[in-house]
Order: C-alpha cells, then sequence, then structure tokens
C-alpha cells in the first residue's frame, strides 16, 4: 500500500501517464456532455390502443451542439422535442439536462426548469400578439421576477443583437416572419437556457429568411449556446453539427 | 402584472366594456336598494333612539281593537314604578292614501307634549300648553311640504289649526307628525275618550322590563310593549325588509358576475394558445391565476365604480324628485359606498374563479395545439 502511495504521488511511468491523460479527456468529454436522453419513450393511448410516438431514444448533447432532428410527419420529432421542453411527461426513461433529471423533477417545480434551462422556438413564432417584440422578449424574464429595469436592458440587447434594434415598440403583427422568427429566439436567449428547442423553425419562412435563422443558429451555438432543431429541410439540416433521424418513434440514425 | 392585466383587458375593448356594463348595473342596483335599506335603518334607529325609554301599553285586543281609554291611564299611574302615564292617540294624517305617505296625527295631552316628544326639540315656536285645542305642532317634513311658519293655518279633518311650533329635524317618525291636543283629536275623530296607546315614562332605576310585565298584571285588558320587545319587533320587520330589497340588488350584481364569468371563459378559451405559450416560456400556475383573476378582479373593480357613479346619481336624481312630495327615499352612506365596492370585486373575483382554474390547469402541450 505505502509502495503504491509513492507510486501515486511522484514516480509516474509512462502507462500511468497515459492513462492519466486519457482519463483527463473522457473528464472533459463528459463536461462538455448537456444533456443526456437514456431510453427515452412515450406512448399514447387513442382510447385502449396504444400508440408508440417514442422508443427507447437514447441520445447524448454536447454544449454548444447545433442538432438537427430529421424525420418524416409523425415520426415522433416533436415529442421528443416536447418531452425534453417538460410539456409532456415521459412514459419511461430519462433525460438529463445541465446536471438535472428532468423526468424526477415535481410538477410544481417545471415551470422553473423551462425557465431557467429550456428555450423555445416555435414554427409559428408564438409571440403574444397584444405585446410588442420588446415585450414579447421581456415575458419570460417577468416570470422570473427579474427586475424590470434589467430584463428590458437584456431584452433590447437581444434584440439589437438579432438586427431588431429599430422594432423593439413593433407589434408581431408589424413584423415580417423573419423578424417574428428572430424575436422568438430573442424570447428563448432571454434566460440564458441551457438548450434551445427548435421546433420547425424555418417552416414558415423563404429561403432568404431561412438562411438568415440558420446563421443566427451557427453564430449562437459557436457562442456555446446548444440548440436541437427539429427539421424537414436538408438545407437546414446540412448546416447543422449533426443530425438525428427518427422514424417511427426509433432513432435511426445518430 | 397589472400592465399586463390592464392591457388584455383594453385589448378587448366591446367585450370588457359590455361586462363592466353587466357588473355596473348589478351594482346600480345593489346601491339604489341600498340606499333604500339605509334611509329605513337611519330613520328605524333615530326613532328608537328617541322613545326606548317608554313602555307602550295598548288594549289586549290590540292597537286597533279598541278599548282602551282615558281612564286607564289613571290605573297605569297607580302601578309601582311608574314615573308619568299618558294616552296618545295616532291616526293618519292622509286617510285616503292609506297613510301611506308616513304621515301622522298624533293626539297628545298638551301639557305632556314636550315630555312625550323628549328628545326632539323645537326649531321654532312651543310646544302645546295647556288650554291649546286648535294648535298645532308640525314635523319638519310637514313644515316642508306646507310651506308653514309659526302662526300658519293649517287644514286637519276640514278644521283649521294655527302653527304654534315646529320640530327640528330628528330623521325620525316625527318628521312626519302632526301633533295635536289629545281631546280636540278625539273629538275631530269622535272616538270619544279613547287612546290609541298610553306611554309610560319609567321612574329612573327601575327595570322597564319588569315594570312592563307588572303593568299587564295590575292593569286589567292591557298588553304592553316594552323598550326591548319594541326593538326586538322593530329589528325584525327592519331585517325583512332589508332582507327583500338587498337580496334584488344583489340577485342583478350576481347576474353581473355571471357575464364577468361568460366574458372570462370566451376569453380563456380563445387564448388557450396563448397561456400554453405563457407556460412554454415558464410561466408559473399563480401567474396564469393571477392574469386571468387579476382581469376579472379588475372588471368587477370598473364596473363597481360605474354602479356607484349611476347608482348615486340615480339616488341624487330620485331623491330630489320626490322632494317635491317631502320623501326622503335613499340615503347613501360611506358604509353602503365600501360595502358596494367590495362586492363589485369579489363578485368579479369569484366569477373568474372557475375560468382562472380552467386556465391555469391547462396542459401547456395541448394548449399550444390549440388553433
Amino acid at each position: 500500500m505505502h509502495e503504491m502511495g509513492i507510486k501515486g504521488k511522484g514516480l509516474k511511468t509512462p502507462n500511468n501517464q497515459k492513462e492519466d491523460k486519457i482519463r483527463s479527456n473522457l473528464r472533459n468529454e463528459e463536461q462538455k456532455i448537456i444533456m443526456q436522453v437514456e431510453n427515452l419513450s412515450k406512448t399514447y393511448y387513442q382510447g385502449k390502443i396504444p400508440v408508440h410516438a417514442l422508443r427507447c431514444a437514447c441520445i447524448t448533447v454536447r454544449k454548444g451542439e447545433l442538432l438537427a432532428i430529421m424525420g418524416p410527419s409523425g415520426s415522433g420529432k416533436s415529442t421528443l422535442l416536447a418531452l425534453i421542453g417538460t410539456l409532456e411527461k415521459a412514459t419511461d426513461g430519462k433525460i438529463i439536462l445541465d446536471g438535472t433529471d428532468l423526468t424526477s423533477v415535481p410538477e410544481k417545480l417545471l415551470p422553473r426548469v423551462r425557465r431557467e434551462k429550456i428555450g423555445f422556438i416555435f414554427q409559428h413564432y408564438n409571440l403574444i400578439p397584444t405585446l410588442s417584440a420588446l415585450e414579447n422578449v421581456e415575458l419570460s424574464m417577468r416570470f422570473s421576477r427579474m427586475p424590470k429595469k434589467e430584463r428590458v436592458e437584456r431584452a433590447a440587447a437581444l434584440l439589437e443583437e438579432l438586427g431588431l434594434g429599430g422594432r423593439l415598440s413593433h407589434k408581431p403583427s408589424e413584423l415580417s416572419g423573419g423578424e417574428q422568427q428572430r424575436v422568438s429566439i430573442a424570447r428563448a436567449l432571454a434566460n440564458k437556457p441551457a438548450v434551445i428547442l427548435a421546433d420547425e423553425p424555418t417552416g414558415e419562412v423563404d429561403s432568404k429568411t431561412r438562411d438568415s435563422i440558420v446563421r443566427v443558429f451557427k453564430e449562437l451555438s459557436e457562442k456555446g449556446q446548444t440548440i436541437l432543431v427539429v427539421t424537414h429541410d436538408p438545407e437546414v439540416a446540412k448546416e447543422c453539427s449533426r443530425i438525428l433521424r427518427i422514424t417511427d418513434g426509433v432513432i435511426k440514425d445518430n | 402584472m397589472l400592465d399586463l392585466i390592464i392591457r388584455n383587458i383594453m385589448n378587448r375593448k366591446v367585450r370588457s366594456g359590455l361586462t363592466v356594463c353587466g357588473i355596473a348595473l348589478g351594482i346600480f342596483a345593489v346601491i339604489v336598494m341600498g340606499a333604500m335599506s339605509e334611509n329605513f335603518h337611519q330613520t328605524f334607529e333615530r326613532s328608537m333612539s328617541v322613545t326606548s325609554d317608554k313602555i307602550r301599553v295598548f288594549a289586549e285586543s290590540g292597537v286597533f281593537g279598541g278599548g282602551l281609554t282615558d281612564n286607564k291611564v289613571s290605573d297605569v299611574l297607580r302601578v309601582a314604578g311608574v314615573k308619568d302615564a299618558y294616552g296618545i292617540l295616532m291616526t293618519t294624517f292622509d286617510e285616503d292614501k292609506m297613510g301611506m305617505t308616513g304621515k301622522q296625527i298624533l293626539g297628545i295631552p298638551p301639557e305632556k307634549s314636550s315630555v312625550a316628544l323628549y328628545p326632539v326639540e323645537l326649531k321654532a315656536g312651543r310646544f302645546l300648553n295647556p288650554g291649546d285645542s286648535y294648535n298645532v305642532v308640525v314635523g319638519s317634513n310637514i313644515k316642508r311640504e306646507y310651506k308653514l311658519q309659526i302662526g300658519s293655518k293649517f287644514e286637519i279633518h276640514d278644521k283649521y289649526f294655527t302653527v304654534v311650533g315646529i320640530l327640528d329635524y330628528t330623521g325620525s317618525i316625527f318628521d312626519n307628525a302632526v301633533i295635536i291636543p289629545l281631546e280636540t283629536a278625539q273629538d275631530l275623530y269622535d272616538v270619544g275618550n279613547s287612546v290609541s296607546y298610553i306611554f309610560v315614562v319609567p321612574d329612573e332605576r327601575v327595570d322597564t322590563e319588569m315594570l312592563s310585565k307588572r303593568i299587564e298584571l295590575s292593569v286589567k285588558g292591557t298588553s304592553t310593549l316594552s323598550p326591548g320587545e319594541l326593538e326586538v319587533q322593530a329589528r325584525q320587520s327592519f331585517m325583512i325588509f332589508s332582507v327583500i330589497t338587498i337580496s334584488s340588488g344583489l340577485l342583478a350584481a350576481i347576474i353581473g358576475g355571471l357575464c364577468v364569468m361568460n366574458t372570462m371563459l370566451m376569453s380563456v378559451t380563445e387564448r388557450t394558445r396563448e397561456f400554453g405559450i405563457l407556460k412554454a416560456i415558464g410561466a408559473e400556475t399563480r401567474d396564469i391565476l393571477l392574469l386571468t383573476l387579476g382581469e376579472a378582479s379588475f372588471m368587477g373593480f370598473f364596473g363597481g365604480i360605474l354602479g356607484i357613479l349611476i347608482g348615486t346619481g340615480a339616488v341624487y336624481i330620485m331623491n330630489a324628485w320626490l322632494a317635491n312630495t317631502r320623501i326622503v327615499l335613499f340615503l347613501i352612506t360611506p358604509r353602503l359606498l365600501v360595502i358596494a365596492m367590495l362586492f363589485a370585486i369579489l363578485i368579479g373575483a369569484f366569477s373568474g374563479l372557475y375560468p382562472a382554474y380552467r386556465a391555469s390547469k391547462m396542459s401547456p402541450m395541448e394548449a399550444l395545439k390549440h388553433a
């Protein structure tokens, strides 16, 4: 024991050094993992008939990854996103996001998880029509009880960063599709989430706007923001760092 | 959150406006009915304070049964503990109106008039004196209605009386009283020496309830109403009146509340997707509850303000109109305003409870799928 202790302290052999390096690399790799989905399943019931929307999905997502999730309609892409976003409860499996097992979080605390760890971007933008761009972005910070001055400043800065500095007081109906989606991106970023879940974010926009949105995603990803994008569009998918394909609720290609 | 609540209300101007009108109508009814009840309450309280120290002795057969005469007064006076006693003849002033105007003729022995009316004070002139026959003391409302002054001639039952005294305003039944000497009243209405009841002034430190019982036992053919019994009877009548008036107001306000519930349910259904978005971006259940309940309460608040304004205006106009007939029917008190306002807010909030509960319990995923 004593000998081993001395060995361990100062006299490292080349073999030991190699092992340490491997361990350190593994540790770094693990640190980079922001989300782990383990055997995630979701079964709905249509009357008494079970519908398996997702079966034993396993995914590992690293920090800053821009991950495309592709698959035909009804394949389970949106279900996967809804489960990760805690909008639905999984039938089985685990989702560990930023160190928290989302499947074991009590119902009461889910809003807090959504506020602090998740940002949503929807196909139809889903902005509140009666609020201005600034107020829409400010809204999620409002629920975090952030002081007004702070949240207005942050919302304005985010919109500025996304090229909407001159549109702060515009209502969604006064903005183009691309602008609305950028407001929606700013809203998703407001609370500095661990992951952004984007469900068909380019589904309603023209190719030029699509490219600009994808560019924003790539920039965010480069800055370390993890983004999961559900898309049908191969042009969007090819810009992502990885593509995950789902068919009939099963991940076929990861 | 307050700005969001107000904005949501303002964004649906027509619908919110109609709902606020529904509440306002209910609160209007609460104010008008409540003002009537408050006026009755005030008259009752003041009348009680003016006559609370006296025992009333009636004929056993009741006040309309007859059989109570001046002779009984001397019997009553002999009962231990009785300081003074005198008969009073009470009849309606407007016989053709069945006494609906509340004006009353009170036949009182002239020498007892100041005692009988105590603590009511004179505004002008004097009380009746021994030897007065066709002199009269009038209440403040009678004075106003017939524009009487000291020395004016006043016709009662085809006879002319001279006004010798005008009572101060009391807010009690004495404001509508026409006080004439008892004997003159008995002659005028041809009732012999009958009286309606006997007023008994107890000795100081005498238990009025006990004295009341003693009179009933000592003077045959009489029944008594002690101040305590009178108060209980009067309060019961007042309660019934209040329940009738206030419940009609409340009913109207509840209908206003149903308006709010309907509006809020429609609003919640329309905004299902919005609630889904709010939940997806991290709104807590209490945030959703606060938003929806806040909207309903604010509509109640605005409806309350509007209802109070319209109600107060209507009461003012009706009182001014009724002033020609010298009848005061409505009285707005701070208590009534506070109750009406609280009621408006509560009914709004209560009506918003179910819609708010529905909104807060929505599954965010289902809500987001809503078209």
